[in-house]
């Protein structure tokens, strides 16, 4: 009987140790190329070529290069006010869509609302070229408002996701106050967006690095150092520079770290919003 | 026991008049709210959606006046020009070399992922990290890592007297490349996709399973895999689309020509190049519907094979 028990413990035993050694071996390919490059941004630039992850000498100089090859302060503030007008702009817009969605009937709402849905289908390649030329005849090339405009005024999929969540909020808690005779703006405003943290949080955690991420529109619109956004600014430096592996490096970290940090914190918006939208493909 | 009357509802006097006043003021405020986001998609999406199909049978460089020219842009892409061979058998590699790896590893990952045991939660943080990074930021350090005589990836195949490979030089292996920097993007948003719908299985299955004597594997096979099936073609068609329009990877590995040799010349950076670098705008158009449905072509058909196939179950 005792023999049977230690069998089924070394067995377990055996299986845990497979199990923890299978998903070390999988994190270790999620993160060797970001770890090898944060090694390789701390490296002497021949020293690159030798295989050692924890550099003797730290050159944390290599970060202090970084800011004398790009404008890189100034590139980190265009992106936050990139990133937080589009945020902001979405997580209103998209409310306040998706609340009359949820709630405010009026005649048509639901076909508009499947025929919005239905924009979603539309791939990006078909819609970037005229956009381009919608911003040339703006007069908006190369100016921030290029940037923030096209993102500011919602989207389907954010307003997707907010009418879904309205609508699992229980109506008694604005019945009462439009008995009281709140306008529909101040039900918005006071009593249910407070209620929307858990959506909220989502949609902005998404949109966030959406734009901080995105690469190909800034591409397009996007001349000036002065007005250029961080991933664009790095993908100039390496043609510049294509050899200085440390200092490349060090300013791919620097790029990637803001977001690793919102990640750590918001993991779980992060992942729902990225299970609910299927953007993180891309 | 006390039966407690029921106390009739007090008689509301009739307010169908004010009824009416909030059903027309609810009305005009949901019309209000829902206009920005209306007006930005017929500006940002519809107009432009429009606009590209009236160009992909136009000769436009956005200088001078477009020129009518019928269907000589789809004619000239199927019998004109070789590069739209080159970039559809690129393309079609990608999406394979990318989907199918992408999706047998992210269900492995999943499955992995999917056990209640300590630390889980660290090893999925850990695994759905790279859904945080930019893909251009990483490309350039995907670079570093395939450089042919510094990488990574070259110093770990020599260990084993592999080597070097020229990774991003040769044609063949940049192909390879661009496979793997995407594959390395796409299985955490897979695993995720994939992982709530593993969690959605009823724990009872597996029990009845394992008491049936249905080892571990057998017991992913017929159970976990036929019920996460719209999950799963859910990853196929997002893959599938994704891949098909893949821009910033290719873009950044290889420099922006498709190089080398036109080896990674996939259709983004073709459309990209037509419409950016040569100013030919109604041809960049024209593939870019010529894209658009062969995307839809491949999604109806996915959906419908799988379809029959659950119906078949």
């Amino acid at each position: 009987m005792s023999s049977l028990t230690e069998r089924v413990i070394k067995l377990s035993v055996l299986r845990a140790i497979a199990l923890y050694t299978t998903l070390i071996v999988m994190a270790w390919f999620a993160l060797f190329p970001i770890l090898w490059a944060l090694s390789g941004s701390l490296k002497k630039e021949p020293e690159v070529t030798e295989p050692v992850l924890f550099p003797p000498h730290p050159q944390w100089s290599n970060y202090g290069e970084v800011f004398q090859l790009m404008p890189f302060w100034r590139m980190f503030l265009n992106t936050v006010l990139y990133a937080g007008c589009v945020t902001a702009g979405q997580v209103f817009f998209c409310s306040l869509a998706g609340y009359a969605f949820a709630r405010l009937p009026f005649k048509g709402r639901d076909v508009l609302f499947v025929a919005y849905l239905g924009t979603l289908m539309v791939p990006l390649t078909v819609t970037v070229i005229p956009q381009f030329i919608l911003m040339r005849t703006f007069g908006w090339t190369d100016t921030p408002w290029s940037m923030i405009v096209p993102g500011l005024f919602g989207s389907a999929f954010g307003t997707y996701l907010m009418r879904q969540f309205f609508r699992t909020l229980p109506k008694d808690l604005e019945e009462a106050a439009i008995l009281d005779g709140c306008s529909p703006w101040q039900v918005y405003w006071r009593v249910l967006l407070p209620h929307t943290r858990p959506a909220v949080m989502v949609l902005a955690v998404l949109t966030w690095m959406n734009v901080w991420n995105d690469f190909l529109w800034p591409l397009l619109m996007i001349q000036r150092n002065s007005i250029s956004p961080l991933t664009l600014g790095l993908v100039n430096l390496q043609g510049e520079y294509t050899s200085k592996w440390p200092v490349l490096m060090a300013a791919s970290m620097l790029i990637l770290l803001p977001l690793v940090v919102i990640y750590a914190v918001a993991q779980r918006a992060f992942i729902r919003g990225i299970a609910l939208s299927g953007f993180g493909g891309r | 026991m006390i039966v407690r009357e029921k106390i009739p509802a007090p008689s509301v006097p009739p307010r169908t008049a004010h009824r009416s006043v909030l059903a027309r003021r609810q009305a005009t405020a949901g019309r209000i709210f829902v206009a920005p986001n209306l007006l930005a998609v017929a500006v940002f999406m519809l107009f432009p959606l429009g606009f590209s199909l009236y160009m992909a049978f136009h000769k436009w460089d956005m200088f001078t006046p477009a020129k009518f020219v019928g269907w000589a842009n789809f004619h000239r892409l199927f019998t004109g020009d070789p590069l739209f061979a080159i970039a559809l058998r690129n393309t079609i590699a990608f999406t394979i070399g990318t989907m199918v790896p992408a999706v047998v590893i992210s269900l492995i990952v999943a499955a992995t992922l999917n056990r209640k045991i300590r630390g889980i939660g660290v090893f999925r943080t850990i695994l759905f990290l790279p859904l945080a990074v930019s893909t251009a930021v990483m490309a350039v350090v995907w670079r570093f890592v395939f450089d042919t005589n510094n990488g990574l990836l070259n110093i770990m195949l020599g260990w084993f007297g592999i080597g070097p490979v020229p990774w991003l030089v040769d044609p063949k292996w940049a192909m390879v490349s661009l496979c793997l920097v995407s594959i390395w993007k796409s299985v955490p948003f897979a695993t995720v996709i994939l992982l709530a719908a593993m969690q959605g299985v009823p724990e009872d299955l597996y029990e009845a399973a394992q008491i049936d004597g249905a080892g571990a594997i057998r017991r992913f096979f017929s159970i976990t895999v036929p019920l996460i099936r719209s999950a799963l073609s859910f990853v196929l068609v997002i893959s599938i689309i994704n891949s098909f329009q893949a821009f910033d990877q290719a873009y950044v590995l290889t420099g922006g020509h498709g190089g080398p040799q036109s080896a990674t010349y996939v259709f983004g950076i073709m459309l990209f190049q037509n419409a950016f670098a040569f100013g030919d705008v109604g041809y960049a158009s024209a593939l870019a519907w010529v894209m658009f449905a062969i995307l839809l072509v491949v999604t109806v058909m996915q959906l419908r094979f799988s379809r029959r196939n659950s119906l078949e179950q």
